[in-house]
């Protein structure tokens, strides 16, 4: 086995998807000033709506659908929270985190009836798409096809985004609440109505992220199944700078370095410093970038 | 007298915090068909039921509680330090190569592994603290990028050049303390050791610090409103790096007497999958920030938790238990707490960053 080959980018793109969505969705919410730390619950809920859509309904689509519903519902609470009752926002998220493991256990037990992991080899996991002509080119065809619907759907969704921002009305709207709350509400924008409304598209993201780890790469459901990944699209979003194309090539770092320490592992190297690479990088591109930075920064703070 | 009333006040809402999260517990509970009176029934013989039992939470509680008050003066002086788990994890493994490596007696072993836990701790959460001050990098956000890079480089020094590499060496760890560089346990045969002694004293420490002392003043005015405070003419970087590195070294401390009360070596994750950091965070929020209280909430969390394994143990009920009562509890009573935050924070107008 070599260190590095073709099949490690083929890995980083598929690894690499559901920190994508949710790093997407916690920009959403960044850009409207809301620090959104429960990502790691919200995608564990995806995660576990989706076998349990599946289980019961037979239908990938609808599988994701339900994914991205009760994901919903999760950030429903984290925008009430904090936008009406004024909670602080970090500690609801970790509230979120801990919800969503405790209730996902339970439900599995409740469900499925069984401990710790739910497996039914009957299960159909999503199919993988071969792109015609691409999937024929040698080298790149076997990089770029054969991914899961969802793998091609987080990249859409980077660039729709950044379309979003960039280029529409609300999406205007959007940024300029994360700007300076108070100008833009007293410009007649209902700052409210968009927060929630970013909080609402984060929570859809973070389900489909959720579907994505549970259908995607495997076909099954273990509690904190997540393991971290919640926080490492954190911390793929303030490195991308909450801008969905420095997201993009910040989570594809992750994703990398993600793949490198397994295939590290198989050289018996230790793989803490290539694990712990993107976090130095981030912190670096803060001393640099640190101007833009949409997070912490003092207006946020200053409308609600 | 008006501290008693103080103390008091702060914490009837966490009480009804706990009884509508019980309330919830009975909810799953019920959902996974299980007999909502046996579940709390053997959650409390698991917490309570015997002194082991109840000598054991106490020892769970230990680094909750003193993870709890080095955030609370952190908070308390306006300042978000979630890097606590790192300070934690990084003063462990400090405390525990000091006292392995430093050929001394096991006395000396116990007071340098403290002292250079306390130490490490205390720098590596400073830094942040400096990067905040110096180049205005948000402080909520360094902390928690320093947790992942103190977990990760801890895991290689225990991997690697000083993994204990004799019998079955399936685990990343350290060797194991001599004897006589042990923490000595409370009670014998059970597991609460000294550790729990040097956060009940930690916590009347904080205590007389914030309410007796100029510093204590200091940090009082700077959290309530740091505009008036600077007027007045506090320090408000010094105040805050004080604040870092003590709330740091108190992180650095709850990870060192685990190590050399509980573990009697530095184990890969032995500190992170437990969760100290996140439960310390939320046991400081339930106690208002409120030196005292935490000495109330760190047990009361660890209680759910050794009182879950208990249940865990004898009925169907999953672990899990405690992480659904617990949410429940900071949903129920963040919402006001926030908002009396807020209030500060919002008078206060957006001059430091980090300090969200």
């Amino acid at each position: 086995m070599e260190l590095f080959d073709w099949s490690l980018l083929s890995s980083t793109i598929r690894m690499v998807t559901p920190i994508l969505l949710a790093a997407l969705g916690g920009a959403l919410c960044a850009r409207v000033g809301i620090f959104n730390v429960g990502l790691e619950g919200l995608v564990l809920v995806g995660a576990f709506s989706a076998i349990v859509g599946n289980h019961f309904t037979g239908n990938l689509f609808l599988a994701v659908l339900i994914a991205a519903l009760v994901s919903i519902v999760f950030s429903l609470l984290f925008a009430y929270m904090t936008i009406r009752l004024r909670a602080n926002e970090i500690v609801i998220g970790v509230a979120i985190n801990f919800l969503a493991l405790g209730l996902t256990t339970f439900a599995l037990r409740a469900i499925f009836g069984v401990k710790g992991a739910f497996y039914d080899k009957d299960m159909a996991g999503l199919p993988t798409v071969e792109i015609p002509f691409i999937h024929d080119i040698p080298v790149i065809g076997g990089i770029i096809s054969g991914h899961s619907p969802l793998v091609y759907f987080a990249f859409l969704v980077a660039i729709l985004l950044y379309v979003f921002f960039y280029r529409t009305v609300t999406g205007f709207r959007v940024l300029a609440v994360g700007l300076n709350p108070v100008a833009a509400r007293s410009l007649g924008l209902k700052v409210t109505g968009l927060q929630v409304l970013a909080i609402v598209m984060s929570g859809a993201l973070c389900g489909i992220a959720g579907a994505q780890l549970s259908l995607g790469q495997v076909t099954m459901f273990t509690e904190g199944m997540t393991a971290g990944r919640g926080f490492i699209a954190l911390v793929a979003m303030m490195m991308g700078q909450s801008h969905p194309l420095g997201i993009l090539a910040s989570s594809l770092l992750f994703g990398l370095m993600d793949a490198l320490s397994i295939r590290l592992q198989g050289f018996s190297l230790p793989t803490q410093f290539t694990a712990m690479l993107p976090y130095v990088l981030t912190i670096a591109a803060m001393f640099f970038l640190k101007n833009k930075s949409q997070i912490g920064s003092d207006n946020q703070q200053s409308t609600r | 007298m008006a501290a008693i009333k103080e103390l008091s006040k702060s914490l009837v809402q966490p009480f009804l915090a706990v009884v509508i999260g019980l309330l919830t517990g009975a909810l799953v509970i019920a959902a996974v068909g299980e007999s909502i009176l046996g579940t709390y029934q053997e959650m409390w013989k698991g917490a309570f039921g015997s002194f082991y039992f109840f000598t054991s939470t106490l020892a769970r509680a230990t680094p909750i509680m003193l993870i709890a008050l080095g955030l609370s003066l952190a908070f308390r002086a306006g300042v978000f330090n979630l890097g606590a788990e790192g300070q934690m994890v990084l003063g462990a493994v400090s405390a525990a190569l000091v006292a392995i490596y430093l050929p001394a007696p096991g006395m000396i072993k116990i007071v340098a592994g403290i002292f250079a836990g306390m130490a490490v701790g205390g720098f590596w959460a400073l830094l942040p603290g400096f990067m905040e001050a110096r180049f205005r990098i948000p402080l909520l956000i360094s902390t928690l990028l320093f947790n992942y890079i103190a977990v990760l480089f801890a895991s290689y020094l225990v991997t690697e050049p000083f993994r204990d590499r004799s019998g079955s060496a399936a685990l990343a760890q350290t060797v194991m303390l001599e004897k006589s560089a042990w923490l000595p346990k409370l009670f014998a045969g059970m597991s609460v050791h000294a550790g729990f002694l040097f956060a009940i004293v930690a916590a009347l420490l904080l205590f007389w610090v914030l309410r007796f002392t100029p510093f204590g003043y200091e940090v009082k005015m700077l959290g309530q409103n740091s505009l008036f405070a600077q007027y007045g003419g506090i320090n408000r970087i010094r105040v805050m790096l004080t604040g870092m590195f003590a709330s740091g070294g108190l992180a650095g401390l709850a990870g060192t007497v685990e190590v050399m009360g509980a573990h009697y070596r530095f184990v890969d994750g032995a500190l992170t999958v437990p969760g100290f950091a996140w439960t310390g965070l939320m046991a400081a929020l339930l106690a208002n920030s409120h030196p005292l209280g935490i000495i109330v909430t760190s047990i009361l969390l660890a209680a759910f938790q050794t009182g879950a394994m208990g249940v865990e143990r004898n009925t169907d009920v999953p672990l899990e238990l405690a992480s659904v009562i617990q949410a429940v509890l900071i949903l129920f009573i963040s919402a006001k707490f926030s908002y009396d935050w807020w209030k500060k924070r919002k008078a206060k107008g957006g001059e430091s960053h980090g300090a969200l």
